[in-house]
Formats: structure tokens, sequence, C-alpha cells
């Protein structure tokens, strides 16, 4: 057997155990690499720039946990950034799993113990403030503050339930749910995840139906966002925003070039860009996963390309573009 | 200590799971099973409680106005469960039926627009204009000429031979090579993106030696 054919029949598992070796390494000596983030990036971070309390926009977690390393960074990046502007966000799920991803991603903004996060402030924690019929979002804020409270240290600012964000989860046939939300998001959602009544939320008076929302950004490992497009831009023109796993990207792009979506997330380098403009504008402290992780994305694919290469020099060195078969396993 | 023994559970399958590329092995097997079986069971749950409580049982139990509607679709969904019983199975067949009637009805005028027509439209871009940039025209041609050969390399009434279907045809397999490989790269980014995932839940949530 030449040394062609033995490198073309090398066991795979010493391949699975270089690009492990290369996926744990950097994180333990990074090399700081820049990330770019491109112009489908931009749109999206922008377009949510230009939003206020006065807007609203949806957020979905249509993705299950086998995508999560990709979508969940996407999905708090954008949530972050809401946030940090005081914009109304409506969270739904286009699966089961995806209203588990949701409320993680809610508790990882949501927890002290990550050093920089939004202080959470339950619907029933500020009954007292609606009862005296602050409903704008700087009123809410200034009646939080006279009745004693304080913003704990590393807090970035608070989120109130009912007036910032509204956790609806998953309904099945989401695509109908959309649909449906086009006339009347109560139709569908009367009540949050926890029980609240959607019709006594201050943020739902302002926003009843899709038509009265600014922007709906989906987080998808699946043909999910493409209702999104068919049943929300299509049928009453509301602006979309993807936030899609790698695999999904190119079939994707097409909806960009032809302006059915503001942007595009594409993967974890999606997700690393939009952390990169978050950390550039200072609308968090740390970088996030998706921006530790492109390090290590980019060594590893160094590897691979490597190894292609490689491959293909042993196939066409050794000949076996001419030969029918390898003498070996394969 | 239940965040604890979540990720000790979460660590023993992620290894579990990867176990795999050495060799199948009965941690792995349970693993594949438990994802399966817990999905299935946690959906059943959200749904009940999302759905199946607030919008059917709590209705009918409180004697709403109008809820008696509800068990029409109430019915056609227990329908299905007559799958299982090869006498009646055939009544299954009507809540199927109704389903991808109503899909069909509502999804396809809109589908046809959002993803036939207004790709065409986006098709059908002009390749110059005045004051146009030179690479978005570049661009635009790539576009046009690239959709047009992909088109005739699929079209097979004609033998793909002469100047029209022959080069166009092997142009168009160019052009789908190029969409191939700019898959593969985004496919391999993804895997080893969700790869990344694990290393970040294992050193880092897990053992604590990242951050």
């Amino acid at each position: 057997m030449s040394i062609w054919e033995k490198m073309l029949n090398v066991d795979r598992r010493w391949i699975f155990l270089l690009i492990g070796i290369a996926c744990v390494v950097p994180f333990f000596t990074p090399l700081g690499l820049p990330i770019l983030p491109s112009q489908e990036v931009i749109s999206i971070y922008d377009y949510i720039e230009d939003l206020s309390t006065d807007n609203a926009m949806f957020v979905g977690f249509d993705f299950d946990p086998g995508t999560a390393a990709e979508n969940m960074p996407m999905g708090v990046a954008v949530l972050r950034h809401a946030f940090a502007r005081n914009v109304p966000v409506f969270i739904t799920a286009y699966t089961p799993l995806g209203q588990g991803m949701a409320g993680m991603a809610i508790d990882e903004l949501t927890n002290p113990a990550t050093g920089d996060y939004f202080e959470y402030v339950n619907w029933d924690a500020w009954a007292e403030i609606r009862d005296q019929g602050f409903t704008e979002r700087a009123d809410i804020e200034e009646a939080w503050l006279a009745a004693g409270n304080t913003l704990p240290e590393n807090a970035r600012g608070w989120i109130f339930e009912g007036r910032d964000i509204a956790f609806l989860g998953y309904l099945p046939y989401f695509h109908l749910v959309i649909l449906g939300m086009s006339s009347s998001i109560v139709s569908q959602f009367p009540t949050d995840v926890g029980g609240t009544p959607l019709e006594e939320m201050p943020m739902y008076q302002d926003h009843k139906s899709l038509r009265d929302i600014d922007l709906a950004v989906t987080t998808a490992g699946s043909s999910a966002c493409v209702a999104w497009i068919t049943y929300g831009r299509e049928k009453i023109g509301l602006p979309i925003a993807f936030g899609v796993t790698a695999v999904m990207a190119t079939d994707y792009y097409i909806y960009i070039q032809s302006g059915q979506i503001i942007g595009q997330m594409g993967g974890l380098r999606g997700a690393a860009e939009y952390e990169t403009l978050l950390l550039d504008n200072d609308y968090c402290k740390n970088p996030g996963k998706a921006y530790i992780g492109m390090d290590v994305q980019n060594i590893a694919h160094l590897l691979i390309i490597f190894l292609v290469v490689l491959g293909n020099i042993a196939f066409f060195a050794g000949g076996f573009n001419k030969k029918t078969k390898l003498k070996g396993r394969r | 200590m239940t965040e604890t023994i979540g990720l000790w559970v979460g660590a023993i399958f992620t290894i579990g799971i990867y176990s795999f590329l050495y060799k199948e092995n009965p941690l792995y097997r349970l693993a594949e099973h438990l994802v399966v079986g817990i999905s299935t069971g946690f959906g059943i749950a959200i749904t009940y409680t999302q759905v199946l409580r607030p919008k059917l049982i709590e209705p009918l139990a409180n004697g709403e106005q109008g809820a008696w509607l509800l068990l029409i679709p109430a019915i056609l969904g227990l329908l299905y469960i007559t799958r299982f019983f090869p006498s009646v199975g055939w009544l299954s067949r009507y809540p199927m039926a109704f389903l991808m009637g109503a899909g069909m009805g509502v999804g396809f005028p809109l589908s046809m627009k959002s993803l036939v027509l207004r790709q065409l439209e986006a098709s059908l871009t002009p390749l110059y204009e005045t004051g146009m940039a030179w690479d978005i025209v570049l661009g635009n041609i790539v576009l046009v000429l690239g959709t047009l050969a992909a088109l005739i390399y699929f079209f097979f009434s004609k033998p793909h031979k002469g100047p029209f279907f022959g080069t166009g045809s092997k142009i168009g397999i160019w052009v789908i090579m190029v969409g191939f490989g700019a898959t593969f790269g985004f496919t391999v980014m993804g895997r080893i993106s969700l790869l990344i995932g694990r290393i970040q839940f294992l050193l880092g949530d897990w053992l604590h030696i990242i951050k």
C-alpha cells in the first residue's frame, strides 16, 4: 500500500481527535482575531437601534436544543439589544422545546450571577404602579424609583413584565398563529405562559395585532422562519429579520436579495457579529459565547481546509482519479 | 443542588453522545433514546398546559358561551387515534383531509407569492442602470445568467448539446457546484459551531475552567 493510499485510508477517528483538539486548545490561548460585522447583520442592528419604547417587536425562538449552540446566542443578543433600548418584546416559540429555549435566554439575561444583567420585575411586583394608572415606560420607571427601589450594581436596567416583555410561548401550527395574530394577538395568546392576561398588559394596549408591530426576528433551526415571511411579510408587510443556522444560511440569502427580509444572522458567525456590534456600542461588558467561539471556529476551519487539501493531493498524486477503487477499506 | 444535578446529567450525556465517534456503545444508545423520549414528553406537557387545558378543557368545564363548538375540532382531533384500530382506521382520514384542504387553501396563495413570485421578481433585475456601480452590474449579470444556466441544466426535454443547451448546461452545473460548495462550507461551520457549544458547556458551565 502506497503512502498516498495509507493517507486516504486513515482511521477517521484520528481526524475526530484532531478536530477535538483544535476546538479545545484555542479556548485556553485566545488569538483575538477580529470579527467584522457583515452588512446583513448591521442592517438588523441598525433597525433595532432605531426602535424605541413606542415600538414593539417579536422575537421567535423557533429552534430546538439541537441547534441552540448557534441560535441561542442570536436570540440572547437581539433580546439584550431590545431590553437595553426598552423596546417592548413579545417572545414566541414555533416548537414546544423552543419555549424552553426562550425561557433559558430570559434567565441568562436576568441572572445577576452573569454580572451584566437586567433586573426582572415580575407582573405582581409592580401592580401598585399599574393601579396608579402609569402605563408609559418612563413614568413606570420613575414611579418604581420613587417607591424606593434602586437598580442593583451590575444591572443594566429593569425589565417590567407586561411593559417590556410578554413571554407568549408555544402554540401548535404556528403559521396559522401568525395569520391569526395579523388580526389580533390576544385571539391567539389570551395569556402569557405565566397566565397573565395579555389584555391587561400595557404593551399590548399599544400593539394589538402584528400590524402594530415594527419587527419580527426569528431565530430558527428549521424552515420555521419561512412561515414568518409567508404569513407575516406577505400578508401584512411585517418587517422580518432572520437568525438561522449556518446550514440554512445559503438557502435564505435569496430573501435578502429580494428585499423580503431586512437582514440575516447566519450561524455562530452571524451571532458573533451581532455580539461584536453590541460590545462596540457598550450594550454589554463582556463578549458573548459566539464571540468567544469564533477563535475556535477559525482554527477548526483552517485544520479542515488543510485536511481537504491534503486529501486531494493524496488522491491525485496517488493516481486514484484514474483507478476504479482503492485497495484499502474505502 | 438541582442545577448541579442538571449540569452533571447534561455533561454525562454529552460525553455519551460524542462517544459514538469512537464506536457505538450502550451510553450512546441510552442518551439517544432519552433525547427522543424526553423531547416527546416535554412536547406533550407543553401542548397540554398551553393548548388543550386553556383552549379546550377549561372553556368546556366552565361552560363558557359557545364552548360547545370546541367539541367539533376536539372530535376531529380524536379521530386521529383511530389509526391504532384497523377496523375504524379510515376515520382518521377526515381530520387529515380537513388539515390538508385548509392548509392548502390558506397557504397556497401566500406561499406562491412569497416563495415563487417574489423570487421571480427579484431575478428580473435590470443588468445596468445609469450611475450603477460596476460591482453591482457584475453581480446582476452573474445573478441573471447563473439563474438561467441552472434552469437550463434542469431542462431535460432537449439534449444538452449545441451552443445554447450544451454551453448553458455546462455553466449551469458550475453554478450549482458553487452553490453546493457554499452550502458545504456553511455546513462545516454549523457542525463545528455545535461542537463549540458543547465544549463551552463542558469546560465552562460544568468544569468551570473557561469563562
